[in-house]
């Protein structure tokens, strides 16, 4: 895959035929479709692909050039009456053969005329592809119910539904060499950091890879540099009105074609933490809901540690607080438990994605009642294990970032480890660090706990309470922002 | 582009960087002592905000009860302003999240080590359990990341947008 070397169109039909043979194989894919047909004593051969164009505009296309034909008129001029016969507002004229075959293959049906060196490419696609449908992970009570789809074109359109402003740039870049995947890079350009939209813009021109299957995920790992952290380093979305507000904050979109999911940057740890639903209730309600979350969060990720703590050793309990801790004995040291009943849960959730629902009723019963009930009956589990766990796991379903949900998991597991180990040590030096490495994190320059670490009152305030879209008159600094007022 | 942004910073200056440094070292006082009184309720350590700056001085009954954690913990923010005022004079140009760290540590040595004395209600460094003394160093540590971050932070910022771009990852 050499893109290298363009090579020009040919005049003589024999050798584009040969050419269209040798690069995209029409005797042996089954799917390019090919079709000859004479004009004014020319030839002409129309290239498409079978799946991916609308077969209607082809038949129209073909049968206005078919009449003009059987008028005979008389002129000398083909290739001008051809692009004049071309019923379509979007036709290009192109020189290049590479540009034809990525065109082709893309959805485009491709004319080459006899003795000319010039091909037409017209847009007649049609993706297979779905309905905007409400997103499954992003549910809300009230509000819009569209969703992004698969198909970057209709993204742009849902994009551009909310936001009619001329400044709004939709810029696209294709990338891989054989998926020719398009990325759109979206902003106000006025009010997205330039810094950030040229970092954004490099970081996807450098992706250099054969394909981009996995869209979105591929693309966030080239350009933001996990490593071995767990957190989320950028916020997705399938929700066009928050895809919008991002955009009227200052943030920058990436879209990848073949995905629903839309890219924000920057991100930080306190993106993944709100909803749009928050933004669907009166403010004090979107806070309560806030808050709430907040508690699961930290319960998702300290309860369990803290509790095991309490249980290894109970003097650190103040007196209204002594009735915690397991009452029976149990053969199994509770650490143990804990690990079995979290990685049990986990086991439920990674089955609970692959089983056809018919399926998840049963699974659902077999794993609440008999290993629940059963484990404790038997003697494995002590019953505040299951009490204790159950509350972490719904901590972990409440967060509204799926990504965050896992990586906290994860920080759960190591913490509950140190603190099996080393006691109070291990849980305040686990606490620390866990803080520590949340605060050095940046994710595209943007320091990842912001506004908590490094601080910031305003933007905190605005993530404690959700405040009304009224009062919220300034963009977050988090994005540098051009302009600051989102009230001119 | 780099004007409009420069302009952009010049307006905002006028909010503050020392202010904001102030506000920093206050919320930062609260919180990290609200996490050490909590640490002293559930026996974590043996010292909480109020054993520094209530207990050591009034020896009454009050003292033990909630409102005496409450004044503990609002004169330690008070006290952090000024915290984050040495920070903001000595180290505010310092990158990233180390000095903050060991800003924290050096002010628990002085604060647990030098100053020792002063306090009645807190036991000498060798009596206490090494419980205490990791909790409150990491307690410590977290203080000192979070205003020493935030601030030089902020003073980065504010004063070399451009850097903040081209700095690379």
């Amino acid at each position: 895959m050499d893109n290298q070397q363009e090579t020009h169109v040919m005049s003589r039909l024999h050798d584009i035929e040969k050419f269209m043979d040798e690069q995209v194989g029409i005797e042996e894919s089954f799917d390019v479709g090919f079709r000859q047909f004479p004009i004014l004593g020319r030839k002409l051969n129309m290239y498409y692909v079978t799946g991916l164009v609308d077969t209607d505009y082809v038949i129209e296309l073909m049968k206005e050039l078919m009449e003009w034909e059987a008028e005979q008129p008389r002129t000398r001029k083909v290739f001008e009456g051809i692009y004049e016969h071309l019923v379509h507002q979007q036709v290009e004229i192109v020189e290049s053969m590479e540009e034809c075959i990525t065109q082709l293959l893309s959805g485009l049906a491709v004319i080459f005329v006899e003795g000319e060196k010039k091909a037409f490419i017209i847009d007649v696609r049609s993706y297979p592809g779905r309905s905007p449908e409400e997103p499954d992970t992003e549910k809300v009570v009230r509000g819009s119910r569209d969703g992004y789809t698969e198909n970057i074109i209709e993204n742009t359109a849902l994009t551009r539904r909310r936001i009619r402003d001329g400044r709004l740039r939709h810029e696209i870049i294709k990338s891989g060499t054989r998926s020719k995947t398009d990325i759109c890079i979206s902003y106000l350009k006025d009010v997205a950091d330039p810094g950030l939209v040229k970092l954004v813009k490099e970081e996807v021109k450098n992706i250099e890879i054969d394909g981009l299957s996995m869209a979105d995920k591929t693309v966030e790992e080239y350009i933001v540099k996990q490593g071995f952290n767990p957190f989320p380093l950028v916020r997705y979305t399938e929700r066009p009105d928050v895809a919008a507000s991002h955009l009227f904050e200052g943030h920058v979109l990436i879209m990848v074609d073949t995905t629903p999911s839309m890219i924000i940057t920057p991100t930080t740890f306190f993106h993944h933490v709100q909803h749009a639903e928050e933004y669907r209730q009166s403010p004090v309600v979107g806070t309560f809901i806030r808050w709430i979350r907040f508690i699961g969060m930290f319960a998702s990720v300290f309860l369990l540690p803290f509790w095991l703590l309490m249980v290894m050793e109970p003097s650190l309990l103040p007196e209204p607080l002594a009735f915690i801790g397991p009452n029976e004995e149990s053969s199994i040291p509770v650490v143990i438990q804990i690990l079995i009943a979290d990685i049990g849960i986990e086991f439920l959730r990674i089955a609970a994605i692959h089983t056809p629902t018919p399926l998840s009723t049963a699974m659902g019963l077999i794993a609440a009642v008999l290993i629940g009930q059963i484990a404790i009956d038997v003697g494995m589990f002590v019953p505040e294990v299951i009490l204790y766990v159950a509350v972490a796991a719904i901590g972990t379903f409440a967060t509204p970032s799926y990504e965050l949900s896992v990586a906290n998991k994860i920080s759960r597991i190591l913490l509950l480890l140190l603190t099996a180990f080393f006691g109070v040590k291990g849980f305040t030096i686990g606490f620390t660090i866990y803080i520590l490495a949340l605060a050095r994190t940046k994710s595209l320059n943007t320091p990842y706990f912001w506004p908590f670490l490094p601080f910031n009152m305003k933007a905190m305030m605005q993530i404690l309470f959700r405040l009304s879209v009224p009062l919220a008159k300034v963009r977050p600094s988090i994005v540098h922002p051009q302009n600051n007022h989102r009230q001119p | 582009m780099d004007k409009t942004q420069l302009e952009q910073n010049q307006q905002e200056k006028p909010i503050s960087i020392l202010n904001k440094s102030l506000l920093t070292g206050f919320v930062g006082g609260m919180v990290w002592s609200i996490f050490g009184a909590l640490s002293y309720y559930f026996n974590f350590t043996e010292v909480s905000p109020a054993s520094f700056l209530i207990r050591s001085f009034w020896q009454t009954g009050w003292t033990s009860s909630f409102l005496g954690e409450v004044l503990g913990v609002i004169g330690v923010s008070l006290i952090s302003i000024a915290g984050a005022l040495v920070y903001y004079l000595a180290l505010k140009k310092t990158n990233g999240i180390m000095p903050g760290v060991l800003y924290g540590g050096a002010v628990w040595g002085i604060i647990f080590y030098l100053l020792n004395p002063i306090f009645a209600a807190v036991p000498a460094l060798p009596d206490m359990t090494s419980d205490t003394i990791i909790t409150t160093i990491c307690l410590f540590v977290l203080y000192g990341a979070f205003i020493g971050y935030s601030i030089s932070y902020e003073y980065h910022d504010l004063n070399q947008p451009a850097d903040g771009d081209a700095s690379g990852k």
